[in-house]
């Protein structure tokens, strides 16, 4: 949990003045050294994102004097290219701030656009009704495998890894096992509502895609969610010590399923905003965006252990990975050797974690 | 003592900060062989700092160390370790899924000839040590099962398996009872006979006399004063410690002329997986009042925690027999968020493992129990949880810098009144409290036991648990004594005392030895 910088209370109830000193930490000095400490740490996936765009404007090619990374089309590519992954990721990390993990959300955004997709091209549904049971799937399957975890005390691990290999079942035989393209007319009972195609278009002049809006509204929901909400302390509490929290009267086991559910429900909305892009319903589509998902929630700070981390942490890990391909790419190099960059800047944000001082909480 | 021979341990200037807060300022600090030197403080006087540069644990600290007279710096537990020093913490540093045995040669595994793990020789070394403490544990039980005085006697065993020139004990009493306490007293006069040198950590001040020969006592981590500790009374130790006397018996006027809170009648837990280590509740008889303040006292192991556990609704899962009413009416708790939404509030035993999420801010752990309440349409303002955290902090005199620190970098006496605090918080009718001050020092106690005299005013009804038998009496109007899961007697604290309590934990074997000095009263209950 955030805390306001800068403000020092002093409690002490000793009468003596000279134990009121021994308790306050000094100002100045010391305290100031260790608070710009603290603030990196705290920070560390903001400052590391800032780091990555300072290297994509040195790296940058060079097009009639501009530079192609800093172009806006070049930028919004990029914050298009994380909105998948980064909702997923979103999601991920209310479940590893309680400790757990979920390996089933790649399928299920695979399971989602198939169904997204079947629903609106075959079953001539209305775009409405069909997001709104894709999202009911969503969240059923989480709050499934959020029961399985809390109620009987099965590995979140075990338990998701199952769902991964059932969602993706699902996905092929929803979808028999082909991609389901998605085609527009309004007039054509076999072709999808126009509306749906809006999420793969970009709004303010052509600018800013759709689906980064959808994006950032979840990101920041989340955000907002997670620094007022009482279900945010709860939360909190459950990955910093679940037996104390327990006894305090947490409902340990109602937040695990609700934490779990929304996962669930991000993986669906993932999976819709992924067809709406591609057009496209594929049941192979989403595989390893779990782990995907997992990287940005590390390097955006997060312990895996539980109890400490931010939804704000995350967005900048999406984006930092995000940003990261897209300045490899620009520079030609090839994906192989993106693979083994991200990979190293996952360690380094792992390692940070680890040397973090315990002073700094989150 | 002769100043031509160096002593065994001497540190120099030692000064150690954390961030603004200095733990150690410039300390000089020895040990002789062959004494007890104690080291007195208020909580977070920077006693387990001070202990932890000797340890090996604090490495950043300035001023010097020289073990006989040679200079030494160690850089690593272990280095201390092979300079003989062995230290017991306050903090228990057990690996819970491991056995008793496997704890104890953690990372000094015995071999076979054949390079293999020699199991039967750890085991059977380790039953030795245990019995030197005074237990009879399964070698092979999981640290998990134990409760936390069997914990803490696990903790002392492996202190002592080290065949330490210096054992550093930071409070290993805590959450030991009277028995066990003696059983260690036993093994320091034999460590002394064999010219080990001690340092003694402790909060409980009747216990400093009977075994410290030297005293130290720390002010915000610095010396204060230094003297000879021979027959030191508790009135005295706590009086050298806090720099003025303290009352530290407090005896809430019995006008609990109240409601009956809290009924229990004859109380059977049959457990669905029974437990080698756990004593539930076997023919428990009590009643709290509405502003009545009644102790639970007994050995270790003579069923308290599983009492309160069992109140909370967080006891063994079995079948129940007789009845616990709350208020008049009957009730059977499942799990703490009901018990919570009844009225009853509990303070677990180990802050650290059932207590605290210790990397998280004295803010949310404070709140954490009425964040639900504080909500408006389910978001926190963050100006009533502030307040409310500040207010409790305020209230129990948690000595801090900023309720956003962590609550992990607190001292654990106020670690431990920041669980109280968060129990109070939820303003109960029903305290349950399991050694509600253990650790915690004697002018804290002292706030504590006001604290608890004020609820009662206010009308709670509080069911201290507790080892300590001064507390007990100084502090209780009723004490039940209980013996292997069982309500065995009651005793009127205006009328009995502490041989009488003990005498009646013992049972009745002891009970004898305890009428023969001519001490035993109080009535056996029906
Ligand atoms: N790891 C840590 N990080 C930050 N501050 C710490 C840490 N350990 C101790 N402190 C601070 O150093 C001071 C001394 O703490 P210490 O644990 O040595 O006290 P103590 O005398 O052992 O108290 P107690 O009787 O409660 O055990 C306290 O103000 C405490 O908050
Ligand atoms: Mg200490």
């Amino acid at each position: 949990m955030s805390s306001d910088k800068g403000d020092v209370t002093t409690t002490d109830s000793a009468e003596e003045p000279d134990e009121v000193q021994a308790a306050t930490p000094v100002k100045g000095g010391g305290g100031g050294r260790k608070n710009v400490v603290a603030t990196l740490f705290r920070f560390q996936s903001l400052f590391g994102l800032a780091l990555v765009f300072i290297a994509g404007v040195i790296f940058s090619p060079n097009v009639n004097g501009e530079l192609i990374f800093l172009g806006v089309n070049n930028l919004f590519d990029i914050v298009r290219s994380v909105s998948e992954i980064g909702i997923l990721a979103v999601g991920m990390t209310l479940v590893i701030l309680i400790g757990g993990i979920d390996l089933s959300v790649g399928s299920m955004l695979g399971f989602s656009s198939v169904v997204v997709a079947v629903l609106l091209v075959n079953e001539n549904w209305g775009v409405g009704p069909a997001v709104v049971v894709v999202l009911i799937l969503g969240l059923a399957f989480g709050a499934l495998q959020g029961a399985l975890v809390a109620s009987f005390g099965i590995q979140a691990f075990i338990v998701t890894l199952a769902g991964m290999q059932v969602a993706r079942g699902l996905a092929r035989i929803t979808s028999g096992g082909q991609g389901v393209q998605i085609s527009y007319g309004n007039d054509d009972p076999s072709k999808a509502p126009e509306v749906f195609s809006l999420i793969g278009e970009r709004t303010f002049n052509g600018v800013v895609p759709i689906s980064t809006l959808i994006f950032a509204a979840v990101a920041a929901l989340a955000i907002m969610a997670l620094r007022v909400t009482s279900f945010s302390r709860h939360v909190y509490a459950i990955g910093g010590n679940e037996k104390a929290a327990r006894l305090s009267g947490v409902p340990v086991m109602r937040v695990k399923i609700i934490v779990f559910a929304i996962c669930g429900l991000c993986a669906a909305l993932a999976g819709i905003v992924h067809a709406g892009y591609l057009n496209f319903g594929g049941p192979n589509d989403g595989t390893m965006f779990e782990l995907k998902a997992i990287a940005a929630v590390v390097i955006g700070g997060t312990s895996l252990m539980g109890g400490r981390g931010t939804v704000l942490g995350t967005v900048a890990g999406a984006l930092l990975v995000g940003m990261l391909e897209n300045i490899l790419g620009l520079n030609n190099i090839k994906s192989d050797w993106q693979s083994i960059i991200i990979g190293l800047v996952i360690v380094l944000a792992a390692g940070l974690q680890r040397i973090r001082p315990a002073s700094v909480s989150s | 003592m002769d100043d031509d021979v160096s002593p065994l341990v001497e540190m120099t200037s030692i000064s150690k900060s954390y961030g603004g807060v200095q733990a150690c300022r410039d300390i000089d600090f020895t040990v002789r062989a062959g004494e007890v030197h104690a080291l007195l403080g208020e909580n977070g006087a920077g006693k387990s700092t001070l202990m932890k540069v000797l340890s090996g644990e604090v490495v950043d600290h300035q001023g010097e160390i020289f073990i006989e007279g040679a200079r030494i710096r160690f850089n690593r537990p272990i280095d201390a370790q092979r300079a003989g020093i062995a230290m017991i913490h306050q903090e228990l540093d057990l690996v819970p899924a491991l056995s008793i045995a496997e704890n104890i040669f953690l990372g000094k595994e015995l071999k076979t000839r054949a390079g293999t793990v020699d199991k039967r020789r750890m085991i059977r070394q380790t039953g030795e040590l245990l019995e030197r403490t005074g237990v009879a544990l399964d070698p092979r039980r999981l640290v998990e099962e134990l409760r936390t005085g069997e914990q803490q006697l696990v903790t002392i065993a492996k202190a002592l398996s080290l065949d330490a020139r210096v054992l550093i004990m930071d409070e290993p009493t805590s959450a030991l009872s009277s028995h066990e306490v003696e059983q260690l007293f036993e093994v320091i006069s034999e460590l002394r006979a064999s010219g080990v040198g001690m340092v003694y950590i402790s909060h409980r001040m009747e216990e400093i006399g009977r075994v410290a020969d030297r005293a130290t006592v720390l002010r915000n981590g610095s010396v204060v004063a230094e003297f000879d500790a021979r027959e030191l009374t508790a009135a005295q130790a706590s009086e050298a410690m806090v720099g003025r006397p303290v009352q530290t018996l407090f005896h809430t006027s019995t006008a609990a002329t109240g409601d009956e809170v809290l009924v229990v009648n004859d109380l059977h837990v049959h457990p669905k997986h029974p437990s080698p280590g756990r004593r539930d509740p076997n023919g428990i008889t009590l009643s709290v009042r509405a502003g009545e303040i009644v102790g639970l006292a007994g050995l270790l192991g003579a069923g308290r925690t599983e009492l309160l556990e069992t109140l909370y609704g967080i006891g063994s899962p079995g079948s129940w027999s007789g009845e616990v009413s709350l208020r008049g009416k009957r009730i059977r708790p499942r799990g703490a968020r009901r018990a919570l939404r009844m009225g009853m509030a509990f303070v677990p035993e180990d802050r650290r493992i059932a207590g605290l999420a210790l990397e998280h801010s004295v803010l949310a752990n404070t709140v954490l129990s009425i964040v639900d309440r504080l909500a408006v349409a389910g978001a926190v303002p963050r100006g009533r949880e502030r307040d409310a955290a500040q207010r409790s902090v305020e209230e129990l005199g948690v000595k801090l810098g900023s309720i956003n620190d962590p609550v992990g970098s607190l001292s654990g006496g106020n670690q431990q009144k920041v669980v109280l605090g968060r129990g109070m918080l939820t303003d109960p009718v029903l305290l349950l409290l399991d050694e509600p001050t253990r650790g915690v020092d004697v002018g804290a106690k002292a706030e504590i036991y006001r604290l608890l005299g004020e609820a009662a005013k206010r009308g709670v009804g509080v069911l201290f648990a507790s080892s300590e038998l001064a507390e007990l009496v100084g502090v209780c109007d009723r004490v039940i004594v209980l013996r292997d899961g069982r309500s065995v007697r009651e005793l009127n604290t205006s009328e009995v005392g502490e041989a009488d309590l003990l005498a009646a934990s013992m049972g009745e074997g002891m009970v004898v030895d305890a009428l023969a000095n001519g001490e035993a009263n109080g009535g056996e209950v029906a």
